[in-house]
């Protein structure tokens, strides 16, 4: 069975690769959300408005 | 007694008719064989459950009807009567098979973005990519299209992606080099179809890709790593579910952030930028066009095509037409915009015909040759000859016998005298005026192995369109 998974050669070290590359996305995706949040909390009633003018302009 | 006799023979008949695909043999899971003309693919018993697997979680009816994987039937038969056969499948018939050394920048994009989206509806329905090479994916109706049925298998969410370093090295690689150094170096696959190696990548890459952090990630640091990181492979912590959603959306702005700066080549801009009148094209278009509705003939090969003025005339007269030139620009600007006009009928591809893509692989059997590959019923050759002849030093006789060999009925050429300026650049540094090239020479060279049915003068140019037909014998 393991001859069968690996008929194709992952690479040396692909998967500790693969483990940093997750570990510093993951870190990048905590700061992300965070930030998101920052910024909606700042910023979210403006995007309330849109829709109303988006409304208006359709009326003309 | 009898009926025992005829069956075995039965059998045995079937056994030897069958022809294993010389490419078809690093997946245990099964393989790729023709029969009487017609290519099959066998599942083995070890993929049965994967493949159960793939029919029942509905991907491979999801990814058909999205026009993402070729689509096939079952046969109930056991063609190649070995014991090992689970299933045999009788997959969608292509018309022709293209090699991603041939493609374009946006082909080789369109094609890794396949790849990452065939990976992300996988796991949706419990199931991974196992290989993620640009072998298995092929261009027809317009798209990128996966063609190997054994490309999935079940999700274990404790593991990494297992393709993820062929994926690096075959796509990836790639694109990297295209878009910081030339895409010309995409045809560098040639030499490396199982991938480029990251070492030879980023000793390539200049220093300004320094700055791009996706660079550093899936380039750089596998380099860093010590040689025995190999070893501490099991030892790496288990993956999840999380990680692996992270690294495909990471891989995906990766691919699509990546593009060419725009650059002009010699050819990209050529009808915008040349002598080259609206009102000679548009009456060329129509000699063309009306000679292509009369033949008989279902595909044509346009070469040197430019940014496929021509072979979009053939394509859209219902004729599947392969076109191809030298210049990846081009078929970069030809690709796009028939993907934009969803026309179907035509593919792109980069070849220099004079230094065309060769055999490659195990016994020089894997990979056929371009020309092989291509055999059109009509060959175009318009605005070339001169190129060929004046430019590239190939007589007219060995143009000849190249049209007759790859060619199996008709030919729609262009004669460019010396008097067409274009044909005067071309022999501007050369020694080239005691050679024979006239209209007349140019018949007679032609005469022995084809019949001139129509000829035009270009309105507009000195130039001459000839239709001929083959005839004779070769020389």
């Amino acid at each position: 069975m393991l001859s069968y998974l690996l008929y194709i050669d992952p690479g040396s070290g692909s998967y500790l690769v693969q483990a940093i590359i997750a570990a510093v996305l993951g870190i990048a995706f905590y700061f992300k959300t965070i930030w998101l949040r920052i910024k909606l909390f700042f910023g979210g009633r403006k995007k309330d408005n849109q829709p109303g003018n988006h409304k208006e302009n359709e009326q003309v | 007694m009898a009926g025992k006799k005829t069956i075995s023979r039965v059998t045995i008949k079937k056994m030897s008719r069958y022809k294993k695909h010389p490419a078809s043999y690093r997946d245990p899971s099964g393989f790729v064989f023709e029969q009487d003309g017609i290519y099959y693919r066998q599942v083995n018993k070890m993929y049965a459950a994967n493949y159960e697997l793939l029919i029942k979680s509905g991907l491979y009816d999801l990814l058909v009807k999205a026009n993402k994987m070729l689509s096939h039937t079952e046969v109930e038969e056991n063609l190649t009567g070995q014991e090992d056969w689970y299933k045999t499948l009788l997959p969608e018939q292509l018309r022709f098979i293209s090699y991603p050394y041939e493609w374009c920048f946006s082909q080789w994009k369109d094609a890794a973005l396949l790849t990452l989206e065939l990976l992300q509806t996988a796991l949706d329905h419990g199931m991974i990519l196992k290989d993620a090479t640009p072998f298995n994916i092929q261009f027809a109706d317009g798209g990128p299209l996966l063609i190997d049925s054994l490309s999935f298998e079940k999700y274990d969410e404790t593991k990494p992606w297992v393709a993820y370093h062929q994926f690096i090295e075959c796509f990836i690689a790639p694109l990297l080099l295209a878009r910081y150094q030339s895409a010309d170096l995409l045809r560098m696959f040639q030499l490396y179809p199982d991938g480029i190696p990251l070492r030879l990548v980023a000793g390539m890459l200049p220093f300004k890709s320094f700055l791009n952090i996706q660079v550093w990630l899936h380039i750089r640091l596998p380099n860093m790593l010590p040689a025995g990181a190999g070893a501490a492979q099991k030892k790496a912590p288990a993956f999840s579910r999380k990680k692996m959603k992270h690294l495909i959306s990471n891989l995906f702005s990766f691919v699509q952030s990546l593009s060419l700066s725009p650059v002009k080549t010699q050819w990209n801009n050529y009808y915008d930028e040349t002598i080259l009148s609206d009102a000679y094209l548009s009456a060329k278009k129509k000699i063309v066009e009306a000679w292509l509705r009369e033949l008989p003939a279902s595909t044509v090969l346009d070469l040197g095509t430019n940014t496929g003025l021509f072979a979009e005339v053939a394509a859209l007269t219902g004729k599947y037409t392969i076109a191809v030139d030298a210049d990846t620009a081009c078929i970069d600007k030809l690709y796009t915009r028939c993907r934009k006009e969803k026309i179907n009928d035509l593919t792109a591809l980069c070849s220099d015909i004079v230094n065309p893509a060769p055999a490659i692989g195990w016994q020089n059997g894997e990979r056929t040759a371009f020309l092989e590959r291509a055999r059109p019923d009509i060959v175009l050759a318009l605005a070339l000859v001169h190129h060929l002849v004046i430019g590239r030093n190939i007589s007219l006789q060995q143009l000849v016998s190249f049209f007759y060999a790859h060619t199996t009925n008709f030919l729609i050429i262009e004669f460019i005298p010396l008097s067409d300026e274009k044909a005067h650049q071309l022999t501007l540094h050369r020694d080239f005026q005691d050679r024979a090239y006239n209209e007349d020479v140019f018949e007679n060279s032609f005469s022995d192995c084809f019949a001139i049915e129509e000829k035009a003068v270009v309105p507009f140019s000195d130039r001459i369109l000839y239709r001929m037909k083959k005839t004779g014998i070769p020389l």
